[in-house]
C-alpha cells in the first residue's frame, strides 16, 4: 500500500510500487489537471510539488513518494479563490490550447514562494524547463511579474 | 458570400421551449451525413439555443486548439446578439452537415479559414435571434418592434425604462420570423469585435479543469498502447504474445491494422508489459528510406521532369537565353515534425450497434471514417465526440490514433483509451514533406528579368482522400472506400478543392517581374506526410524570399528597396513591408555582432511582413528581437491575433532553428524534445507586433505569422556571416 497526502488530503492506494505519480495522479485518483508531455522530464506538463518542491511526476515512481505532501494544480487555489497566478493567467489571457499550463503555473507558484519578487532573469530561469508548443512565454513572463507584486 | 436568410436559416422550438437556430452554409454538400438527431433538448443541429432558464448555448463547429475559436466566433454571435461573449456557453459540434466547413467541404479545422467563414453566418445568426426577441416583446408590449431596442441580454421597450429579459422571451420568439432583411450592426456600434477581450477558456486552463482527449473516463475502461512498425509500411509477422500477457493487468495482446495492441486495466501496466513485446516484422513493403535518399530522388527526379507548369508570365526560357547573368539556388527542407504537447489518443467505446468516440481532433467526419474502418459499424453509427484540443497544427487532421481505439474496443467490446507515448509520436506521425526548391534568376544589369521556380515533392492529399472522399460520402461501403479515395483525385476539385499544397505561396509570387514561371514536378519517396502549420507557405515562403533576398545581394540593393520596387501593384504587402521598416528603424545598423533580415509574405490572406535580428554567440544561432506587421483585415480579437502571430513566429523559429525529422534505414530518427529542441522560454526573443488597422473583411491568423521567420532569419545571418544557408535548418557556421 502507498499513502499519500494529495493536496491535503490522505490517500491509500494499492497501486504497482514503479507506477509513476503522473499516471497514479490522473488515472488513480482522477486528478486530470496534470498532464502527460513527453514521459522523459523534458517539457514539464507533468510538474506537481512534492513535500513544496516542483517534480516531474512523469519520472517519479510512486513508492518514491510515499507518505509525502504532493500539491496538484486542483490543490493550488485556496478557499474557493484562485491563486494570485491563476488570477494573472486570467487576466493576461496566458493559455492558447492550455494543455502546458498546469505545469507552467506549478512551477511559477514554487518559484514566487521561493522569491516573491522575482527579476526577469529569476522568471526566466526557472521556466526554462517548462515547454510551450503555442508560444505563450512572453504572457507567461507578464503574469508571474503582476502575481508577484501583489 | 451575399446569402438570403431563408437559405440557411432554420427555427425551431427546443424540447424545454427555448428559441433554436440552425444554419446551413452555403456551397456545403448536401448528401446524408447519416446523422440521425437525438430528441432531447439540445438539437445537435443547432448553433445558437436560448433557454428559458436562461442559458444561451452556441455550437462551436471550429475545434479550439489554441487558435482562440472559442472565444473569436464566440464574439461574433454575442456582437450581433448583443450580450457578453462569457455569458455564452459555447459547446463541440457533433458530426452533422451543418458544421462543415465551407472552404474544404469536410468538418475541418485548418487553413486559417474559421473566422473568415465564420465572419457573415454567425453575426447574421446572432443579428436574426436578437430580432426575433425584439419582435416577441414587441408583441408583448403591444409596440413597434424597431422601436424596441436590446441591451446586455434584455429587450428594451420603447420607453427606455420597461425591458424583459432575452430568457423569458425564448419560447415566443420562436414563431417569429422577420419579414425584414435584419441588418447587421454598424461598425462603430461594435462593443466585442476588435476590442481587447480576454480568452473565454483562460480559467478553466489555468485551473486544469478543461477537458482533453487525454482526460476522458468512462466506467470500466480499459487502456491501450499500440507497438508500430519502425519502418513505415511493414507488416506484422509474429509476435510473443505469451511473454506479454503474463504482466500484472494486462487483459490481451493482439494484431490490428497498425501494428500489435497491449491492452491492460492501467496505461503504465500496458506500457510495462508492452516492453516485453517483441514483434517481427515483414519488410517486405516497407521503405528504406534515408533523408540523403529522399533529396537523391527529388534531384534525380527533377531533372527528368520538369513538372506540371502552374503559373507562366512571360516567356522565361527567353529571358534567360537574353539575360545577362543567371542565379541559380537549390533550398533543402526538412520532414518536420508537429509536437502537440499533447501526445495522440482517443477513447472509443463500441456497443455492438454503436460506437462513441472522444477524442481531440482537428476532423471528426474523418475520425468517424476512421474509426469505421477500425470496426464493423457504418459511419452513420459512430458518434465522435470532441474536446478541447493540446495542440493541433496540423497533426490532429490525420485520425490514426482515433483508428487503432476503434480497432482496440471494437475487439474488447469495452471502453479503450490508446494514448501514444511521445517517442510513438515522434516516429510514428506523418511530418510535413521534405521538399526540394531549384530556382533560377534572369538578370540584366541591375533588372530582374525573370523568375524560374520548380518546386520538387509530394502532394498531401495522396496521403489523405482516401478518408476525406469517404467522409463526403459517408453512406459508401467500406470497401470502397480507397476506391473513392483515388476517384476523389482523379476528379480534382470534386472531392475536395485542387490541392496546392505543394504550390501555395509559389503560384501567388507578388513581385513583378515581367517572366516568371512555376513548375511542380511531383515526387513522392512514400513517407507519410500530412499538413503541417502554414503547410505549402511553410516551404515557399523560404525558398521565394531567400531567393529574393540572393538576387538583392547580387544586384547591390538593399532587400527592402529591392522588394519595394517590385511591389508597386500590391498595396497590402507594401503597407506592412514599410511598416516593419520603420519598427525596426531598417536603415540603422544594429549593434556589433548583430544583423537583421527581412521578409514579406502573404498566406491565408494575411499580410505579413517580419525583420528579424539575430548573432552568433558561443556557437549558437541567438535571435533577439523579431518585428512584425500584420495586416489580416478586420480584427475580431486583438488578443487572439497577437497571440496567434507571436505563437507563430515562435513555431516558425522552433522550425528554423532546429526543426528537422531524419530518415535513416527507414527509421525516423528523432524521439522526444531532447533531439527535437523546440523554443524554450531561455530563447525567446523580444517580439514586437504591429496589427494594421483594416476595413477589410477578417483573414486567417492561425498560420501567417509562421513563414516569412524563416527566411528572415535566414537572410540575416547572411548578413552577419557572408555565408548563404540553402538548407534547413539553419545552421551557426560563419
Amino acid at each position: 500500500m502507498i499513502s499519500l497526502v494529495v493536496n491535503g488530503e490522505k490517500r491509500s492506494l494499492d497501486v504497482d510500487s514503479g507506477t509513476p505519480l503522473l499516471w497514479v495522479l490522473r488515472d488513480e485518483l482522477n486528478l486530470k489537471g496534470t498532464k502527460f508531455g513527453c514521459g522523459a522530464g523534458l517539457c514539464g506538463a507533468c510538474t506537481v510539488h512534492v513535500g513544496g518542491t516542483p517534480t516531474r511526476a512523469c519520472q517519479t515512481p510512486v513508492e518514491a513518494v510515499n507518505g509525502q505532501e504532493i500539491t496538484t494544480i486542483e490543490g493550488l487555489s485556496k478557499n474557493g479563490e484562485l491563486h494570485p497566478l491563476q488570477q494573472a493567467w486570467v487576466e493576461h489571457g496566458v493559455p492558447q490550447c492550455g494543455y502546458c499550463q498546469s505545469g507552467q503555473i506549478m512551477t511559477a507558484a514554487h518559484l514566487l514562494e521561493q522569491n516573491p519578487s522575482p527579476s526577469e532573469d529569476d522568471i526566466v530561469n526557472a521556466m526554462a524547463g517548462n515547454l510551450c508548443r503555442c508560444g505563450t512565454y512572453h504572457r507567461i513572463v507578464e503574469a508571474v511579474k503582476s502575481a508577484s507584486s501583489t | 458570400m451575399a446569402m438570403n436568410r431563408r437559405d440557411f436559416l432554420k427555427v425551431s422550438t427546443s424540447a424545454s421551449g427555448g428559441l433554436v437556430l440552425s444554419l446551413s452554409l452555403p456551397g456545403c454538400a448536401t448528401v446524408d451525413t447519416g446523422y440521425s438527431e437525438n430528441a432531447g433538448i439540445w438539437r445537435p443541429d443547432a448553433w445558437l439555443e436560448i433557454q428559458d432558464n436562461g442559458n444561451i448555448y452556441f455550437t462551436l463547429a471550429r475545434v479550439e486548439m489554441g487558435q482562440g475559436t472559442y472565444t473569436g466566433l464566440t464574439t461574433l454571435i454575442a456582437e450581433e446578439l448583443d450580450v457578453e461573449p462569457a455569458s455564452i456557453k459555447p459547446r463541440f459540434a457533433p458530426v452533422a452537415k451543418e458544421y462543415l466547413n465551407p472552404a474544404y467541404k469536410l468538418q475541418i479545422t485548418g487553413g486559417s479559414t474559421s473566422v473568415a467563414t465564420s465572419w457573415e453566418p454567425l453575426r447574421r445568426a446572432g443579428a436574426e435571434a436578437r430580432y426575433m426577441l425584439m419582435m416577441a416583446a414587441a408583441k408583448v408590449w403591444q409596440v413597434e418592434t424597431d422601436n424596441c431596442s436590446t441591451q446586455d441580454g434584455r429587450v428594451v421597450h420603447p420607453n427606455g425604462i420597461d425591458s424583459l429579459p432575452y430568457a423569458r422571451l425564448a419560447s415566443l420568439a420562436a414563431s417569429e420570423i422577420p419579414r425584414i432583411e435584419v441588418p447587421l450592426k454598424p461598425r462603430s456600434e461594435w462593443k466585442y469585435i476588435g476590442k481587447q477581450m480576454k480568452r473565454l477558456d483562460a480559467e478553466a486552463k489555468a485551473t486544469g479543469t478543461a477537458v482533453y482527449g487525454i482526460d476522458i473516463e468512462q466506467p470500466g475502461m480499459l487502456y491501450a498502447v499500440v507497438t508500430r512498425p519502425p519502418r513505415y509500411g511493414a507488416k506484422v509477422k509474429s509476435f510473443n504474445k505469451a511473454d506479454v500477457t503474463v504482466h500484472s493487468g494486462v487483459k490481451d495482446v493482439f494484431e490490428i491494422e497498425r501494428g500489435v495492441a497491449v491492452v491492460a486495466t492501467s496505461y503504465w501496466r500496458a506500457r510495462r508489459a508492452q516492453r516485453a513485446l517483441q514483434v517481427e516484422w515483414d519488410n517486405d513493403d516497407a521503405i528504406t528510406l534515408s533523408t540523403e535518399s529522399v533529396f537523391h530522388h527529388y534531384y534525380k527526379d527533377s531533372e527528368q521532369d520538369a513538372g506540371v507548369s502552374e503559373r507562366e508570365d512571360g516567356d522565361y526560357a527567353q529571358a534567360e537565353e537574353q539575360a545577362g547573368k543567371v542565379l541559380h539556388a537549390d533550398y533543402e527542407q526538412p520532414y518536420l515534425a508537429h509536437f502537440a504537447m499533447e501526445p495522440m489518443n482517443a477513447t472509443a467505446w463500441y456497443k455492438g450497434d454503436a460506437m462513441e468516440v472522444w477524442a481531440s481532433t482537428q476532423a471528426p467526419d474523418l475520425g468517424r471514417i476512421a474509426a469505421a474502418r477500425g470496426c464493423d459499424l457504418s459511419p452513420g453509427d459512430i458518434t465522435i465526440h470532441t474536446t478541447f484540443l493540446g495542440g493541433g497544427f496540423g497533426r490532429r487532421l490525420t485520425n490514426d490514433y482515433i483508428e487503432e481505439a476503434a480497432a482496440v474496443s471494437y475487439r474488447m467490446k469495452a471502453p479503450v483509451k490508446v494514448i501514444w507515448s511521445r517517442e510513438e509520436d515522434t516516429q510514428h506521425s506523418p511530418c510535413r514533406p521534405a521538399m526540394l526548391h531549384r530556382m533560377r534568376a534572369a538578370v540584366s544589369g541591375n533588372k530582374l528579368e525573370g523568375w524560374h521556380h520548380q518546386i520538387v515533392g509530394p502532394q498531401i492529399l495522396d496521403w489523405y482522400i482516401t478518408n476525406a472522399a469517404p467522409a463526403q460520402y459517408p453512406w459508401a461501403p467500406k470497401m470502397l472506400y480507397n476506391t473513392l479515395g483515388r476517384v476523389g483525385l482523379a476528379a480534382e476539385g470534386l472531392a475536395t478543392p485542387k490541392d496546392v499544397s505543394a504550390i501555395e505561396g509559389a503560384i501567388d509570387y507578388p513581385y513583378q517581374v515581367p517572366n516568371v514561371e512555376l513548375r511542380h514536378t511531383h515526387s513522392d519517396p512514400g513517407f507519410p506526410i500530412t499538413w503541417w502549420r502554414s503547410v505549402g507557405y511553410s516551404h515557399n515562403g523560404f525558398a521565394v524570399e531567400t531567393f529574393m533576398d540572393e538576387i538583392a545581394h547580387e544586384l547591390g540593393e538593399d532587400p527592402i528597396a529591392f522588394r519595394r520596387a517590385r511591389l508597386q501593384n500590391q498595396p497590402r504587402h507594401l503597407q506592412v513591408l514599410d511598416r516593419v521598416a520603420e519598427m525596426s528603424r531598417w536603415n540603422s545598423a544594429s549593434s556589433s555582432g548583430r544583423a537583421k533580415g527581412v521578409a514579406v509574405f502573404q498566406s491565408f490572406g494575411t499580410f505579413v511582413a517580419q525583420v528579424v535580428e539575430a548573432s552568433i554567440e558561443g556557437g549558437e544561432i541567438k535571435v533577439h528581437k523579431v518585428w512584425c506587421a500584420v495586416d489580416c483585415g478586420q480584427v475580431v480579437n486583438l488578443s487572439v491575433v497577437s497571440d496567434q502571430i507571436k505563437g507563430g513566429i515562435l513555431f516558425g523559429l522552433s522550425a528554423a532553428l532546429w526543426g528537422e525529422i531524419t530518415l535513416a534505414d527507414g527509421k525516423v530518427q528523432q524521439s522526444n524534445f531532447h533531439d527535437y529542441p523546440v523554443m524554450a522560454m531561455h530563447n525567446l526573443p523580444d517580439v514586437e507586433l504591429d496589427i494594421m488597422d483594416s476595413n477589410e473583411a477578417p483573414t486567417g491568423v492561425g498560420e501567417p505569422g509562421v513563414p516569412p521567420v524563416i527566411p528572415a532569419l535566414g537572410n540575416a545571418l547572411f548578413r552577419l556571416t557572408g555565408v548563404r544557408q540553402r538548407r534547413l535548418p539553419l545552421k551557426a557556421t560563419g
